[in-house]
């Protein structure tokens, strides 16, 4: 099925939605999966998944069985969690690399950094070499992958331009931000399963037109009037605040600050989307990432993570400010739930933006859709 | 086959208790007592994966043995 995309990218004024194959057609979702998931930088994870050298933790990514770890110089990598033997899963469920990751299976041994550092009996019993099996040659597949603001960002098609290439101008707008992350650790995440197709997740997180609809906790401090659309096209969308309230514990008590923020962020915070599926928060005291996870085309789970400027935080605040998150988060649930139902109306035609307010959503799907047209022009170049 | 049957029976126990350092020093108990070069390189090769699965510090002499026995290669 070939989607007709050419009302995505016009102008705001005229442009249309995505069609609603993009949401609820299998054979649409393969073809986003490559042109958009796996020819970009997606987000897979946080590094704080893996916090020491040797933690490993398997994940699967739309259908790749992948291996995150830290290896033993800190530097944290992702596999294919398959031996280049017989095909065989490495690791099945997160846990400490003491030395080696052995195959469950015939027992090839890999290094932490993908080595193939053994192969027992290969060459016949208790004869651990042959001539045709070069070990140099055999060690794990790894996904090429990028770290930043602890999110593990991964370009599984191997062709994409240097993620600090690709994001460049936002690396530069929160350049101020650019400090250490402390993970608030086990009292700071948490995973919302929703039935949605993931970009709706993205759309909804890009504007604030809905706040004071969805978010009527949030109007009293945090109007309409006080945010901004943040839409670079090509590039990233978003939205910012200008009257970024401190979280505040018992007696007043606030987080500590990321050290050097200019005046700017005294009020002001930004959530904006890296795309295709991370969304981040940038405030004076604290920040998160959501890496959304795709699961099936109308299926994602929201991994959501919270950081600070410090490792030693309050436990109760801590706990009291992701309790605070997750209230808001789940407030948006019957909204992207309700959209991907919307989107099994045959009539629906994408829908139409509001040129003021709309914006950064309308910015998301003119990138997919450029990336999907790219996409189809290579395949067809190839087939000439 | 193990050399002997109590040297079995603890091998097994170990394979199921999941004692990998137990299984080092058994393997390696297994191969001195073995008087044949496959059957040695054979229990050498297990304790050398063991080890090395584990990070033991006994890799890396097991290593040097299967290498100068010309059961492996340097790399």
């Amino acid at each position: 099925m070939s989607t007709d995309l050419s009302s995505v990218t016009r102008p705001i004024e005229q442009a249309n939605g995505l069609p609603n194959a993009h949401y609820i057609d299998e054979t649409v979702f393969k073809e986003e999966c490559d042109a958009v998931l796996f020819a970009n930088w997606a987000g897979l994870a946080v590094a704080a998944d893996v916090p020491e050298p040797g933690d490993a933790k398997p994940l699967t990514f739309l259908g790749l069985p992948l291996l995150l770890i830290r290896d033993k110089d800190d530097a944290v990598r992702v596999f294919q969690n398959t031996c280049r033997h017989r095909g065989m899963v490495l690791v099945s469920e997160p846990r400490k690399i003491e030395g080696a990751i052995r195959c469950p299976y015939h027992s090839w041994c890999y290094s932490t950094k993908g080595k193939l550092v053994a192969t027992p009996h290969v060459g016949g019993p208790g004869q651990n070499a042959h001539p045709d099996i070069d070990r140099d040659t055999l060690g794990l597949i790894e996904i090429r992958s990028h770290i930043w603001r602890d999110v593990v960002f991964i370009n599984v098609s191997g062709t994409a331009a240097p993620f600090e290439e690709v994001h460049a101008e936002l690396i530069a707008r929160w350049s101020e931000f650019e400090k250490p992350l402390y993970h608030g650790g086990a009292d700071s995440k948490f995973e919302l399963k929703v039935d949605t197709n993931f970009k709706l997740a993205v759309e909804n997180y890009c504007e604030s037109y809905h706040l004071p609809w969805i978010h009527p906790g949030l109007n009293s401090y945090s109007r309409l009037e006080d945010h901004y659309n943040i839409a670079a096209p090509g590039k990233y969308s978003g939205q910012g605040t200008l009257v970024y309230r401190q979280f505040e514990g018992a007696n007043g008590k606030t987080f500590p600050d990321f050290d050097g923020l200019s005046s700017q962020w005294d009020e002001g915070a930004e959530y904006i989307t890296v795309y295709p599926n991370v969304l981040l928060g940038a405030q004076r005291d604290h920040a998160f990432a959501i890496v959304l996870e795709p699961k099936s085309v109308n299926q994602t789970v929201e991994h959501i993570h919270l950081y600070y400027a410090s490792p030693e935080i309050d436990a109760d605040m801590r706990v009291k400010n992701t309790g605070l998150w997750k209230e808001v988060f789940e407030e948006d649930i019957f909204v992207v739930e309700g959209m991907q139902k919307g989107r099994m109306g045959p009539g629906f035609d994408g829908g139409r933006f509001s040129p003021a307010m709309d914006g950064p959503t309308h910015c998301y799907h003119a990138w997919v859709a450029e990336q999907i047209g790219r996409y189809r022009q290579a395949g067809a170049h190839a087939a000439e | 086959m193990p050399p002997n049957d109590d040297l079995d029976t603890r091998l097994r126990a170990a394979h199921e208790s999941g004692d990998r350092s137990i299984l080092i020093g058994l393997y390696c108990e297994a191969a001195e007592m073995s008087s044949d070069a496959e059957a040695t390189g054979f229990y050498l090769t297990h304790a050398y994966v063991f080890a090395l699965e584990s990070g033991d510090p006994r890799a890396a002499d097991l290593k040097k043995q299967l290498v100068s026995m010309g059961r492996d290669v340097t790399r």
